[in-house]
């Protein structure tokens, strides 16, 4: 038997007349980790807002079936249900790495060892120096050492890669995937798809506010009957700005690179699944 | 974990954070200078404590409000702007917990400046003043060391006011530009905007017998009045005939202010 640590039902978000999140349901059990993956302006990041309890929906029923019922959101005094690491994250300057767990820590109501918590995401080189000093790639690790703090079921992880260079980029996917475990999933959005190809259990592609596909990296391959991620993304994807997101492989051989963020390049959408 | 403990959590991070800030320092040094040079200056003339008093409570009055500003505007804001606010959110923190212990952390700050100020402007006034106080004053006529501590005991209540003020301008504000517009806003209100306001009404002849009252509605106005009632007037031979403010009106304003405003942060700071 599954544990379902997050359930979406029929939810809906807008903003105005704009829908941002349109009629998706899903559920996330323990042990996956989960890609969002979807152009700009698809509703990733209010995805990951409902899935952490920051947004509510506007119909439709988000739940936690893996902690108390209060612990999203304004959760005063219970366990740590979710963690959550927004987009281009940094914290209070003035801190070392180690002052900053321990806050986090003392928040969640546990003690934490700074030197192993870091050592953990390879930053124990990092452990006295103040968060501003700094690499962006060190600040997303130093990230991902918080969202660990109280030992919450769910993780949440907006974009942790980008504008990293590849090594980095890669080693904090190795990271994500070393922290998902039986009591715990990971839900990771990213534009980076060879990298989410290599590491997920599952893809979920957002376009305009609905899911369009989601299943297992080789399941998506099959219903696209793509060789790639990137080319069954370029099937299902489109965006509001564009007629289509991404070329497909033959034309992204005339110098697009193979990573380049997927809203980049423009022409037809071909299929949508769901 | 208790309440206690969380809002403690946060507290600390304030008061670390104002001891390792620069800027925040830079401030709190101007304020003091100030506040120092003008008792300084004051040093020989007579009138002792009650001269003292009176000398800074205009400056105490409009400097209290620039200080809390400048120590309090980007507390809320700074964490939203960085999207630690969000990260804040998924522990288990309650808004009302987040946003006390952001104002006491910020209001200690706050008030040890003030008290640091006036101490040192009160030991300048003791030592150097030609006619310094031999004797201790509580409750009858007589220049003291207590018209001091009064008037510094009512500069705290009132910082504390207004660091009320400008956090729920820091919880409620959506960018940092309309944080720092509001702030310096508010401080334009409360250190003079509200008076002008009460001048214009007395003018017009809109104010009857309400005016003790409507002067409690100002944090500046319940402040001063605080200060001659409770720390002037008993020190003076003569007394005013009439009384300048209510000190219980000027007292609930002053709490008014403070509980109102922490209530809006708590409001305002995430949704």
């Amino acid at each position: 038997m599954t544990d379902s640590v997050v359930s979406l039902s029929d939810v809906h978000v807008g903003f105005g007349d704009v829908t941002v999140v349109d009629g998706c349901s899903l559920s996330i059990e323990a042990g996956e980790l989960v890609a969002l993956v979807g152009p700009n302006g698809a509703g990733k990041t209010t995805f990951l807002e409902l899935l952490t309890g920051i947004r509510r929906p506007d119909a439709g029923t988000v739940s936690w079936p893996a902690m108390a019922a209060d612990a999203a959101g304004d959760g005063a005094g219970a366990d740590r249900g979710v963690a959550y690491l927004p987009q281009s994250p940094s914290f209070r300057p003035g801190f070392t790495a180690a002052e900053t767990l321990r806050f986090y820590a003392s928040l969640a109501g546990t003690s934490v060892d700074p030197g192993s918590a870091l050592a953990r995401v390879g930053l124990a080189s990092a452990t006295d120096r103040r968060v501003e000093a700094l690499s962006g790639g060190m600040t997303r690790l130093l990230g991902i050492a918080q969202v660990l703090v109280g030992d919450p079921p769910l993780v949440v992880l907006d974009e942790p890669t980008s504008g990293l260079d590849p090594e980095m980029a890669d080693h904090i996917f190795v990271t994500a995937r070393d922290i998902v475990d039986d009591d715990r999933a990971l839900v990771v959005a990213s534009h980076d798809l060879v990298g989410v190809e290599r590491v997920a259990d599952r893809i979920i592609v957002l376009a305009d506010g609905e899911i369009r596909l989601d299943g297992s990296p080789a399941d998506l391959r099959e219903a696209t009957g793509a060789d790639s991620l990137r080319d069954a993304f370029a099937a299902v994807a489109t965006s509001p700005d564009h007629d289509r997101v991404v070329p497909p492989t033959a034309e992204s051989s005339d110098g697009v690179p193979a990573d380049r963020a997927p809203d980049d390049a423009a022409t037809e959408p071909e299929v949508s699944r769901r | 974990m208790s309440r206690l403990s969380r809002t403690g959590a946060v507290i600390d991070r304030e008061l670390r954070t104002l001891v390792r800030t620069r800027s925040l320092l830079a401030v709190a040094a101007a304020f003091a200078a100030i506040v120092i040079a003008v008792a300084g200056g004051a040093v020989g003339a007579p009138g002792g404590y009650v001269s003292l008093t009176l000398d800074l409570l205009t400056i105490v009055e409009v400097l209290v409000p620039v200080l809390a500003f400048g120590v309090v505007y980007r507390s809320i804001r700074g964490d939203a702007e960085r999207s630690e606010l969000d990260v804040i959110r998924t522990y288990p923190v309650s808004r009302a917990e987040y946003v006390v212990g952001v104002y006491v952390g910020r209001s200690i700050g706050v008030l040890a400046v003030v008290a640091a100020s006036l101490a040192v402007a009160g030991a300048l006034a003791s030592f150097a003043s030609p006619s310094a106080a031999s004797f201790l004053a509580t409750h009858s006529a007589g220049d003291s060391p207590v018209v001091f501590v009064r008037f510094a005991a009512l500069a705290m209540l009132y910082a504390l006011a207004v660091s009320a003020v400008i956090t729920a301008a820091s919880a409620a504000a959506r960018t940092t530009r309309e944080a720092l517009a509001v702030g310096v806003a508010l401080v334009v209100v409360v250190a003079v905007g509200i008076d002008l306001a009460i001048v214009g009404l007395l003018s017009g002849g809109a104010v009857g017998d309400g005016l003790e009252a409507l002067l409690g509605v100002s944090p500046a106005s319940a402040f001063r009045g605080l200060v001659i009632e409770l720390a002037v007037a008993p020190a003076l031979a003569s007394p005013p005939p009439i009384p300048v403010a209510s000190p219980a009106v000027s007292l609930l304003g002053l709490a008014g202010w403070t509980t109102i405003s922490i209530g809006v942060a708590v409001l305002a700071v995430w949704r």
